[in-house]
């Protein structure tokens, strides 16, 4: 069942954001020899957190960003969505909030997959919008895990995003001019509890969960309000691996051109909730004002998030603090599989 | 997670220091009793986020619980409002850590009682425009 697009009945704004990606770099060549002999992943590296970050470090980082763009201090929710909480029981939001020094506020975990992070959006949008708060941070993050040997295991990554989302115009870097969401159940890739890893279908993870749930919510969205992909300047998607960004793209008359800024996967891999979110901050960071981004997430389960965004003056004004996602991601250092399994503590 | 470090959590997250409100000495970590005038009259205040190396050691020998971060590298740092404080220093390679190295606070896990036990958070500061 398709649930029609949500509009705010006053208008929500983004007023800052915030990406983080730890320094670190596996080179998926280094898995490839240790498992297959030889080769690569469809990514050329992936982003690892140090021994010492975690999804509440990385939160914590991409939320003062951000909120240092926005210049805002009313925050009313703080919405961390995950997949890689560091406690099973304990919310990852709180600290985040203790650490921005936030008390009176909402604040709680979400979780869906990878698309945890544009579902809080969402909920942001609706407090928002109807006037319950007046600002609220939306974050995706996470530590993804895959397996030893899986094929996850080339694309999982880490990393943050954060938006401020706000009723107030004066600093908008964009306009939320709508959203959608689709799902159904769908069982492409899941995670029991106290399994350390997420387990998979393998080649069922394409056609129908991710294909069929993004182009679902990406189709009505642009029915409901009207537009076609030629009136988008960016588009963002899930990014999963390289490739099923580009191929949906095209199936639903996205150029390559309009994806490019925020493809990222290619040189950080699935950073899972903060996929498609960061793809966002690195389009945010190209863009001008008037220019339409598209944002649409994925999630395993499964689910879609689709929203359209207005790019607005704020954008060229982003504060003396902010650093460009190219920059964070450029300060990178490579270490070897051995390395990797140390920091995250995969040998046990 | 001890009821010590709970209750001194400000301080770990924010670096929350203190002011005196009648001569302005600004000190980290807190004092009740300003050590310049004597005053009583003590606000809390977050310390800057960014300051100057003043001097550094790199150590290869660990307190239990902190094995797997060896080597460390630990500063001495003048923030900039001029009070000191000392950090570990991550995500900065070896050589760009030096004195008069611009560095930046960082939020990151401290330690962790175990698997199943509390986890520590705290700043930590690393190189900028190195």
């Amino acid at each position: 069942m398709i649930i029609p697009t949500m509009k705010s009945s006053t208008p929500v704004y983004i007023s800052g954001y915030g990406g983080y990606v730890p320094k670190l770099r596996l080179p998926t060549s280094d898995i490839a020899k240790l498992w297959k002999g030889s080769g690569s992943g469809p990514n050329k590296t992936k982003s690892v957190a140090n021994i010492d970050e975690d999804t509440t470090t990385m939160a914590v980082e991409s939320a003062r960003n951000a909120l240092s763009m926005s210049g805002l201090c009313d925050i009313g929710a703080i919405f961390v969505g995950t997949e890689s909480k560091p406690y099973a029981v304990k919310p990852t939001s709180t600290i985040v909030a203790q650490a921005l020094g936030v008390h009176k506020t909402l604040a709680a975990d979400f979780e869906f997959a990878c698309k945890a992070g544009t579902e809080a959006m969402q909920v942001i949008t609706g407090l928002v919008g109807s006037g319950m708060i007046s600002s609220g941070i939306a974050l995706g993050v996470d530590t993804a895990q895959g397996r030893p040997g899986d094929n996850l295991e080339y694309t999982a990554s880490s990393a943050a995003a954060a938006f401020v989302l706000t009723n107030n115009s004066k600093r908008s870097v964009a306009k939320i001019e709508a959203s959608t969401s689709y799902v159904t159940d769908t069982s492409d890739f899941w995670r029991r509890q106290t399994e350390s890893f997420p387990r998979h279908l393998s080649r069922f993870t394409g056609e129908p969960a991710y294909f069929h749930h993004v182009e679902s919510s990406v189709k009505q969205l642009l029915s409901e309000i009207n537009l076609k992909p030629s009136d988008f300047k960016y588009a963002v998607f899930h990014q999963p691996n390289p490739k099923f960004p580009i191929q949906v793209a095209k199936r639903l008359g996205f150029t390559t051109e309009q994806i490019q800024p925020g493809l990222l996967n290619p040189i950080i891999g699935n950073p899972y909730s903060a996929s498609s979110p960061l793809g966002l901050v690195s389009t945010f960071d190209v863009a001008k004002p008037g220019d339409r981004i598209l944002l649409t997430s994925f999630g395993s389960g499964a689910g879609s998030d689709s929203f359209s965004l207005l790019v607005e003056d704020g954008i060229l004004d982003k504060g003396p603090n902010y650093t460009p996602l190219t920059d964070i991601i450029n300060n990178n250092k490579e270490i070897d599989y051995a390395t990797y399994t140390k920091l995250r503590g995969i040998l046990k | 997670m001890s009821v010590s470090y709970w209750r001194l959590r400000d301080r770990y997250y924010r670096i929350i220091g203190s002011i005196c409100d009648s001569c302005n000495y600004e000190s980290f970590p807190k004092f009740n009793t300003c050590p310049k005038c004597k005053s009583h009259d003590i606000s809390d205040k977050e310390m800057p986020h960014t300051g100057k190396i003043i001097s550094y050691t790199l150590s290869y020998e660990s307190m239990p619980g902190f094995e797997h971060e060896l080597p460390m590298s630990i500063g001495l740092i003048k923030l900039d409002n001029g009070v000191n404080i000392v950090s570990q220093l991550v995500d900065s390679e070896v050589e760009d850590i030096k004195i008069n190295a611009n560095v930046k606070a960082v939020f990151r896990k401290i330690n962790a009682d175990g698997n199943s036990g509390q986890i520590y958070y705290g700043y930590k500061f690393k190189v900028i425009n190195a």
